[in-house]
């Protein structure tokens, strides 16, 4: 992509964001002292019923993201996976209790195992964040972490204004260790409103997501509109990963699929 | 002035700021050259009490009218600024100059309804307005009068797409739009009598520059800035100073830093994490802020060359 064309979309970017010199003021206490508890039930039993789910330690599976949001339009999350051969994760969803869409992401990971994931995600306010994994033998862990944040979802677009749409950038380390996958897309939340115009953005995001590692998958993610524009995935193995890679992601409004593979633009 | 004694500078210096704030000394207003008038805003984070005053504010005084530039974070400091207005002048206050939309140099506008001025603003300052006003009103209500309202969040009525000049009489002040730099409306104005250029946040000094624009831009424009004849900048965040050129060199040494380590961070396949934890770490003692500033301008930077 030519410097061109990134300065377009430089230029598109958000002066609001007043988020731009610190957090802003927390939310009132009471949000604070009365978490998203009853928001959470309702999601506990509408993906996982009454199945028993465990707490497992760091060691196992970790949750990382800033108690403080940098952005609350691109918050960094980074989920930490043992290699574990014995209880294998096989799913883990994504969960923003309070955000208008709860459910950030489900992973599903066919084979080989990874180790790392980074992704960005968007924060509408005061919430918990959960990561629930789902081993091979069915067993159910939770990690979570608390975020302070407000705005993530109504946020302006900025940097996606402009540039080539469903653009995909295939970048793996030289180790091969880890990927980094980058879409060109606004994901718009459907939260926004167009300021031009004053009128509400429809909802317009990346849908799925798949990453080929050699001739297998080395993970599948449904996505939605709390992954924040341009999606941006970091994946990370504990060994090689096998090449090429391919990425397939999906458009939620025209169902295309943009694709790349690595070595390509 | 070695590293370790600029970090207890900075520390006495940030100590100082606190007691001030908590000493309530009011409002402080210099004129460090004739006709220009500069209220400093204190080096404190955008959450904590006296977040409506952090950015430096103030107006220039002509033979036949006055030109206010940027109105601080709250109706409260605009009015203050409105009567520190009438303490050195009875002219009227014909224009209401913002630099940029961010919230501690617009929510003041206005204070200055009343004396029925001209707002003026990058030519992006309009947009900019009207899409940060939902967050102005949610999260910055408390600093506009009660109730808060949209009608207290003023956009300009005239915009300058690359520059405009304003005759205060007899003082010609000689406004320039730039490129998206710190923000995608930033304005500067020169007052060619004093040879003084109000940086807006194009120059912020002690307090860490954030990066809401392109931090690829803000160096092209440091390098422009470099180049103008200035006498005394009044920046947006810190000292006002004479040494134009050398206060220019932290900012710049902190955005390349940034600019060249993100790159690295993404070239070498690093988390967003790692990133900011390591990237133009040993900027850190040179700054204030540091803490709640550098984790978003490390997310921007990331967003911005993640596609180079």
């Amino acid at each position: 992509m030519s410097i061109r064309a990134i300065q377009v979309c430089i230029a598109a970017a958000s002066c609001l964001a007043a988020v731009l010199l610190a957090a802003p003021p927390v939310q009132a206490l009471e949000e604070a002292t009365q978490p998203s508890g009853s928001a959470w039930q309702l999601l506990r039993t509408k993906y996982y019923g009454d199945r028993i789910m465990g707490e497992v330690d760091e060691a196992y599976m970790s949750l990382e993201v800033p108690a403080n949001t940098p952005d609350p339009a691109a918050t960094p999350l980074t989920l930490r996976f043992a290699d574990d051969d014995h209880r294998r994760i096989k799913r883990v969803r994504v969960f923003i209790d309070n955000n208008p869409s709860p459910l950030v992401a489900t992973f599903d990971f066919p084979s080989a195992p990874v180790t790392e994931i980074n992704m960005r995600v968007r924060v509408d306010r005061f919430t918990s964040v959960r990561a629930i994994a789902e081993t091979a033998d069915g067993g159910l862990e939770m990690r979570s972490g608390w975020v302070k944040a407000s705005g993530g979802c109504s946020a302006p677009p900025s940097a996606a204004a402009a540039g080539v749409l469903g653009e995909v950038r295939v970048r793996p380390s030289a180790d091969s260790k880890s990927l980094q996958v980058a879409i060109r897309h606004p994901n718009a939340s459907g939260f926004q409103i167009d300021p031009r115009s004053g009128d509400p953005i429809p909802a317009h995001y990346i849908s799925h997501i798949r990453v080929n590692a050699g001739p297998n998958v080395l993970l599948d993610v449904d996505t939605g509109i709390s992954i924040s524009e341009n999606p941006a995935l970091r994946i990370t193995s504990d060994r090689p990963i096998a090449m090429p890679i391919r990425v397939d992601a999906v458009d939620s409004e025209t169902q295309a699929h943009y694709t790349a593979s690595n070595g390509s633009r | 002035m070695g590293a370790a004694e600029s970090r207890i500078a900075l520390r006495l210096f940030a100590c100082l700021m606190v007691c001030a704030a908590n000493a309530g000394y009011g409002f402080n207003l210099s004129e460090p050259s004739p006709g220009i008038f500069v209220h400093r805003g204190r080096q404190l984070a955008l959450d904590v009490p006296g977040h409506d005053d952090i950015a430096n504010i103030g107006f220039i005084v002509g033979r036949k009218c006055v030109a206010v530039i940027d109105t601080g974070g709250s109706m409260r400091i605009g009015r203050e600024l409105r009567a520190a207005v009438a303490q050195h002048t009875a002219l009227p206050v014909c224009y209401v100059i913002n630099t940029h939309v961010h919230v501690d140099h617009v929510l003041g506008n206005a204070a200055f309804k009343s004396d029925q001025p001209s707002f003026v603003g990058h030519t992006a300052l309009t947009q900019a307005m009207a899409r940060s006003t939902e967050f102005f009103l949610a999260h910055y209500g408390g600093d506009l009068d009660s109730p808060p309202g949209a009608d207290q969040i003023i956009a300009p009525d005239r915009v300058v797409e690359n520059e405009l000049t304003l005759d205060l009489g007899g003082r010609q002040l000689a406004l320039r739009a730039w490129p998206t730099a710190h923000s995608d409306c930033d304005l500067t104005v020169y007052d060619g009598q004093t040879g003084t250029l109000w940086t807006g946040d194009l120059l912020f000094r002690e307090r860490l520059p954030a990066v809401d624009g392109s931090v690829k831009g803000w160096l092209k424009v440091l390098d422009e800035l470099a180049r103008m004849r200035v006498r005394l900048a009044v920046p947006g965040h810190g000292p006002i100073t004479r040494a134009v050129a050398a206060a220019l060199v932290p900012e710049r040494r902190y955005l390349q830093a940034l600019t060249a380590g993100v790159r690295d961070e993404l070239s070498r396949g690093k988390s967003p994490q790692d990133a900011i934890e390591h990237v133009a770490a040993a900027q850190k003692p040179h700054w204030l802020l540091w803490d709640s500033v550098h984790p978003h301008n490390v997310m921007r930077v990331i967003q911005e060359l993640e596609w180079e």
